[in-house]
């Protein structure tokens, strides 16, 4: 017995069970979300069940469970009940129901059931009545039909692209020239005195240009109503399984689909245009629909904007206390003090964000600069810039700690080849030192990304919003906008899954978030080590 | 609350308003019947020369309902933009004052310690607009047979202070009176965390401002108070009546022990008869006899308008009926408050 104690056999079980229960678990964790994150956008069938009342229910079934203290069914069996997607939000209110299974007589998977998927309330499930331009009938049989309907989808979805370029780009630069011109009105009030000619001229200009650009706008205006106009033209009149008729107009249409009648292929053809609006998309029905295309780049360019911050402190602060300082207790206490810092709760750096950058940095920047839109501040309030300030700080110990061992592990021997070779100390750094430690650099960087991107904390109180109209980058000048308010996977993740009110209906939301944002720290991982890799190799070359 | 300062305000308004709704029938509303928005309010006409950005900061009740604005908005005035943060009505007060913010937000009304701090900073107060009501319910798990409780059985159940009367805590089922399995199970409690408007207006209105049990499992959203309650069968929570589930029932509530209680419904908000009903505020910083800003205006004009109260349905709280959106309206002029 003491033998096979001493032979360490015990410890390697051991060692080996911690692994495998750390894989599993994470294994686990992984696949669920994979499933759950990805099956939501499978079109699956539409069940009609008819209940013992006469009523009728249409919709996707969701769950199945056993019903709790429920008296046995005739053979001892236990009872079920089924979760129903019913949707018609705008009819039922809820988007789900319960139904016991005793309840139901009769299940139907109807072929000329009809899935629609709309701009507001959510989905429709029901049959189809006509299609009505101008208030006439065009389409009144489903077979026949169904091209004409996908025409005008198209139509719409061309008008649609139309609507959207005005109102974004032509009215917006309109607005944005006029909101310059405002504020530069502003301005000149309240620098220079208002009775000189020159001035008087000055404002005089401005208010003409403002006119202008208020005639043009006024003229996209127009243009805009005709659209909105022919796009109330052409009605889907549908009618929901309890009989209600509803006339939904093409337009408010996302996609259309008759899930009881599709092909495995075509199953996959909706499938995949789901999954690509979602990753291109913009949300819809305050975030509980549609895509989260700009909680993903708000999350990447912060990430990048944290990167461009916390590298050059980070390296630079590591390149001092280790090749310059003279090491004693003061570097040791500093050594310490940056650990501890990597131990700080993230929330604490938020509040200093909070206090010191918005409100002391932005504050000032906004007195100094920006003074004529206040009250209404600019940099004051939380952005994009100060949030990855934030988090640059927040991950500028990983770094420094990084880079130091990556500075240590550079052997004395080159350095000391370069410093005979006549080199001064900086040439050596900067030449032969530096360029070593690069992939000791990149893996602090490495971490610091996956830290920052999965933060969540310091973000909520240092500019993170649920819904951002405007992305940080976009074709209004000066195009990078780093004021602004952004909108983040993580915070995402947060507020649909905690916050919204329909809270069933977004739950697979939230999975399919988190997928993302799992993808995206393992993307810019993959970068970095791809970058790290190289660099090893050019190094591995250089050094012969 | 609700009744006492709604029906001092505006006694005709709403005697009339629940002349009107006890006709309907008074069916439950969160299950079938939609409510409807009074179609006397006008419909939003657009304006020339709006644009600019909005900031939001305050509730998080209020989160979605003011996205939903701001988007709706948006298609009236394509580039204006609206930011919207939403941590908790406590969160309101101060950036309002320090100008961070166009709006705040609130699910329950400023404390006079956050006016008079408001009053400090600019020297007049802050103008509050009711722009929704909510009716905050009790929520079980969909298997509890619970009938119906009392404010007093809600104290009892959430409070270790039991400010309502009950002689005897509250901690299973069987106290209340519910039987077979139920009656050994233990209530689990969810609740909000301290910064949300909603804790607050339960505090005062169901604890009698009595405090909290500290088994509270407190949640950082009105939605995980939801999800919470949907999966503990012995679960028991209070949230918005907007975040309602399938996996989930309102309770009717009763004002006194003895008396009958009503389930959440618009006929019984309007009444004033469902005990805790409230209004969802608008606090704006408005200069006394100055106009406000055109883009601030606009906004509160499209809430006050069909459109705006139809996003409150779709939200699932209650739109105003039209003598309140008048009154609300009213303030928006210059020199009224």
């Amino acid at each position: 017995m003491t033998q096979f104690w001493k032979s360490g056999n015990p410890f390697v079980w051991l060692t080996g069970a911690a692994l495998a229960a750390s894989v599993l678990m994470i294994v686990g964790l992984v696949l669920l979300i994979l499933f759950k994150g990805l099956s939501q956008f499978w079109p699956s069938t539409l069940a009609e069940l008819h209940l013992q009342d006469g009523s009728k229910v249409m919709g996707e079934i969701w769950d199945r469970e056993e019903i709790p203290d429920a008296e046995p069914g005739a053979d001892n069996a236990s009872q079920y009940r089924l979760r129903l997607k019913v949707a018609n939000r705008d009819l039922y209110s809820l988007d789900f129901r319960w139904i016991d299974e005793s309840d139901i007589q009769q299940r139907l998977s109807p072929p000329p059931a009809i899935a629609i998927e709309r701009q507001e309330w959510g989905n429709f499930y029901g049959y189809f009545v006509g299609l009505k331009k101008d208030g006439e009938t065009v389409a009144a049989d489903l077979v026949d039909g169904w091209p004409t309907i996908e025409a005008s989808l198209d139509e719409m979805r061309k008008l649609r692209e139309r609507i959207k370029e005005i109102e974004k780009s032509d009215i917006g630069d309109i607005n944005h020239d006029l909101e310059r011109l405002r504020l530069g009105l502003r301005k000149i009030t309240l620098a220079s005195d208002t009775t000189t000619a020159e001035t008087r001229q000055l404002i005089a200009d401005k208010r003409a240009q403002m006119a202008d650009l208020q005639a043009e706008y006024l003229d996209k205006e127009k243009a805009l109503a005709d659209f909105y106009g022919s796009s109330r033209k052409i009605v889907l009149s549908m009618v929901s399984v309890d009989g209600h008729t509803i006339d939904i107009p093409v337009y408010d249409i996302v996609r259309i689909w008759k899930p009881n009648e599709l092909s495995v292929f075509g199953k996959c053809g909706i499938y995949l245009d789901k999954l690509w609006e979602f990753v291109t998309g913009e949300p819809r029905e305050s975030n509980t629909e549609g895509g989260i295309f700009p909680a993903i780049f708000g999350t990447v360019m912060l990430v990048i904007i944290m990167s461009i911050a916390v590298v050059p402190l980070g390296v630079l602060a590591a390149v001092y206390l280790r090749e310059y300082a003279r090491q004693g207790v003061w570097v040791r206490a500093i050594r310490i003090a940056v650990n501890n810092l990597a131990g700080v709760p993230s929330i604490v750096y938020g509040v200093f964000g909070l206090g010191f950058f918005i409100y002391g940095l932005g504050g000032t920047l906004d007195q100094l600069f920006f003074s004529e839109a206040l009250p209404t501040p600019t940099f004051g309030t939380g952005g994009i810039f100060w949030a990855s300030l934030t988090l640059a700080l927040l991950t500028v110990p990983v770094v420094i700690v990084a880079t130091e061992e990556g500075l240590a592990a550079v052997p004395r021997e080159i350095r000391e080849g370069s410093l005979a070779l006549s080199a001064t100390k900086f040439e050596t750094l900067w030449r032969v030192v530096l360029p070593s430690a690069m992939p000791g650099i990149l893996t602090g960087l490495i971490l610091a990304v996956a830290r920052a991107a999965g933060e969540v904390a310091p973000l909520m109180i240092t500019g993170v919003v649920k819904l951002a109209p405007a992305l940080p980058l976009d074709g209004t000048f000066p195009f990078l906008h780093l004021e602004r308010k952004f909108m983040h996977l993580g915070f995402h993740i947060y507020d649909v899954g905690f916050q919204s009110p329909n809270v069933e209906a977004a739950i697979p939301m939230v999975y399919s978030t988190t997928l993302l944002l799992l993808v995206i720290v393992v993307f810019l991982n993959l970068f970095a080590i791809y970058v790290r890799n190289r660099l090893r190799e050019k190094l591995a070359y250089s050094a012969f | 609350m609700l009744k006492n300062t709604f029906v001092k305000k505006t006694g005709f308004a709403f005697a009339l308003a629940a002349m009107v709704f006890s006709v309907l029938p008074a069916g439950d509303l969160f299950a079938g019947d939609k409510v409807k928005v009074d179609q006397k309010i006008t419909v939003y006409k657009k304006v020339s020369g709006v644009s600019g950005s909005l900031n939001s900061i305050g509730s998080d009740t209020m989160n979605n309902l003011m996205t939903l604005w701001g988007e709706g908005f948006a298609k009236y005035y394509p580039n204006v933009r609206l930011q919207v943060e939403g941590k908790g009505s406590s969160t309101a007060p101060p950036a309002l004052i320090a100008g961070t913010s166009q709006f705040g937000p609130m699910s329950r009304k400023m404390k006079d310690k956050e006016i008079d701090e408001f009053e400090k900073a600019f020297g007049y107060k802050p103008t509050a607009m009711g722009t929704a009501l909510d009716a905050l319910a009790v929520y079980v798990h969909k298997d509890n047979p619970i009938e119906s409780l009392s404010l007093q059985q809600v104290d009892a159940i959430f409070s270790k202070t039991r400010a309502g009367g009950l002689n005897d805590d509250i901690a299973t089922w069987g106290d209340l009176g519910v039987k077979g399995v139920w009656t050994g199970r233990r209530i689990s409690l969810y609740g909000r965390n301290s910064a949300s408007g909603t804790y607050g207006y339960f505090k005062k209105h169901a604890l009698f401002k009595g405090d909290y049990k500290d088994t509270v499992k407190e949640q950082p959203g009105s939605a995980s108070v939801v999800q919470g309650v949907t999966k503990d069968n012995a679960g028991i929570g209070y949230s918005g009546i907007g975040y309602i589930t399938s996996g989930v029932r309102a309770v009717p509530l009763s004002k006194k022990a003895d008396g009958s209680a009503y389930s959440v419904d618009m006929a019984n908000v309007m009444t004033g008869q469902y005990p805790l009903a409230r209004f969802l505020y608008l606090y704006v910083n408005k200069e006394p006899d100055q106009p406000l800003q055109p883009l601030v205006r606009e906004f509160l004009k499209f809430i006050f308008s069909q459109e705006g109260q139809h996003v409150v349905v779709k939200d699932g709280y209650l739109p105003l009926p039209y003598e309140v959106v008048q009154k609300e309206l009213n303030k928006l002029e210059a020199g009224t408050y």
